[in-house]
């Protein structure tokens, strides 16, 4: 299953990217080729070059018909103001740094991306009867250098991830073995027995597994995301050392990590900050329905995959290392 | 509701140090040698973190891929009608799809949506109540069993997500409900 997801994710991907690519090829969305005409106001009013120095804060202004035909769209109603760097060169004609932060039409902030000048979009000025003439360079393959540039980040970002990780996993699987060793996960999993052997039927009710699920899932009720995955992972190594089929998930893994991904949540914490940040009257509002919520899916995940396990293509007994 | 909210900030800035100085306390009273012992397990920590890295690589940039060539909104269009049907509100959808797949993702998508829709409408309340009841579930299957090289995931990806769908429709209810 997981394998099928993954590979539909990568090729969804990238033949939706080419698609768009392909489509913007084929409508010229970007304007490619066609010069702009637009106009130029600095400071003491319209800009015409002569006499105005070497360079100009100026705001560019593009007219609707003109977004509407180089973009070949509809859908845009305003004209666009861009606040526009221009220094002027000898022969009369200029060029330009335009600011694409916060413009209302998203072609130039894409345009800007892909032709490599982060949020300032590069042009060339000519004059050219009572306004400018602008040029700005081909545009193509958005999407496609997109998908090669995430892809690209995000897999140096991933072992950036995995590496944070040990700092928290180290600190926290110490302290934790100080107290497996005094006896207290043993305690811990004792006094919630009657839970456990109900959720986990092949797991001993004092295993240490049992301990640092519920020191995983406790965690996680408190919104404390940064202690929960050692607590979790070291759940997962004392799981793995019941298993029989080294490779293959067991029952007791797969109900543990439903418990977990669908987690009872007391303190949705990192929401009740955002929602604070951004300036919500009463950010804890969400507590309650957050409980609900998750308590909801708690039930229906422990159900759905006590009675996944039963299924021919998901079963035990059934399943290989591949 | 004051008080609640009080108790809720204490807790959250207790927890972690009351945990530590038990567990390490109650060790040193059992007689633990408690800083060899911790050393012992901290090794671990290094060996899981490494174990984890080509999981985690290969399931982050799937969903990179699939998240920078747009085919989200692709997808939207396509699923648009049912959820209509079902009455889930179309300016949640984002939310609901990407949250399984990324965390950072979804983060940037609840601040978005209630930057446009209000932090205390229907709207802003369901994605973040959504942001706060659901984990990302690619993320915590590439991890954990990456953890123990677990490679056949049987049932654990159509369990998790099917407990995502259900926190969504459960949300709805409940925000619904009180709003």
């Amino acid at each position: 299953m997981l394998n099928h997801i993954w590979l539909a994710l990568i090729v969804i991907g990238i033949l939706t990217a080419a698609g768009r690519d392909v489509y913007d090829v084929t409508q010229n969305s970007f304007g490619n080729g066609i010069p702009w005409e637009v106009r130029l106001e600095g400071p003491d009013g319209e800009v015409t070059g002569a006499g105005q120095g070497t360079a100009v804060q100026a705001t560019l202004h593009v007219s609707v018909a003109q977004l509407r035909a180089h973009f070949s769209t509809d859908a845009i109603s305003t004209d666009a103001a861009l606040p526009a760097r221009v220094t002027f060169r000898d022969d009369g004609s200029a060029s330009a740094q335009i600011d694409v932060r916060g413009t209302e039409a998203e072609r130039f902030t894409v345009m800007a991306e892909a032709l490599g000048g982060g949020e300032t979009l590069a042009a060339n000025l000519r004059r050219a009867g009572a306004g400018w003439e602008m040029r700005i360079d081909d545009v193509s393959l958005v999407y496609l250098r997109k998908v090669t540039n995430a892809a690209f980040e995000i897999a140096g970002l991933a072992v950036e991830i995995a590496l944070g990780l040990i700092g928290i996993m180290a600190l926290w699987l110490g302290v934790m073995k100080v107290a497996e060793e005094a006896g207290l996960i043993t305690h811990l999993a004792r006094l919630v027995r009657p839970i456990t052997v109900r959720l986990f039927p092949d797991v001993p009710a004092e295993h240490p597994a049992v301990g640092s699920m519920i020191m995983n899932i406790s965690a996680n009720m408190l919104g404390l995301g940064n202690a929960a995955t050692p607590f979790g992972l070291k759940a997962m190594e004392e799981l793995e050392k019941l298993n029989p089929k080294s490779g293959v998930a067991t029952d007791a893994m797969v109900t543990f990590l439903a418990l977990n991904t669908s987690c009872v949540t007391l303190i949705p914490a990192t929401a009740i900050a955002v929602r604070a940040a951004a300036g919500s009257s009463d950010p804890a509002f969400i507590i309650g329905t957050s409980f609900l919520a998750s308590l909801t899916a708690t039930i229906f995940a422990v159900t759905i995959a006590k009675l996944l396990s039963r299924v021919k293509m998901f079963r035990f007994d059934r399943a290989e290392a591949n | 509701m004051d008080i609640f909210r009080t108790l809720v900030s204490v807790i959250s800035a207790l927890a972690i140090p009351a945990l530590m100085l038990f567990f390490l306390v109650y060790g040193a009273f059992k007689k633990v040698k408690v800083y060899e012992v911790a050393v012992e397990g901290a090794k671990e920590g290094f060996q899981i973190a490494v174990r984890i890295i080509p999981y985690l690589v290969l399931m982050l940039v799937s969903i990179a891929i699939f998240r920078a060539s747009g085919a989200m909104d692709v997808f939207i269009t396509l699923v648009r009608p049912v959820t209509d049907f079902v009455g889930i509100p179309a300016e949640a959808l984002p939310m609901a799809i990407m949250r399984p797949l990324s965390g950072s993702g979804s983060l940037g998508i609840m601040t978005e949506t209630m930057q446009a829709y209000g932090t205390d409408g229907f709207i802003g309340v369901l994605v973040s109540t959504l942001y706060g009841s659901t984990e990302t579930t690619f993320y915590v299957l590439a991890v954990y069993f990456g953890a123990v090289g677990i490679r056949n995931t049987r049932h654990a990806l159509p369990t998790g997500l099917l407990a995502d769908f259900i926190a969504f429709l459960a949300a709805v209810f409940f925000v619904g409900l009180v709003l």
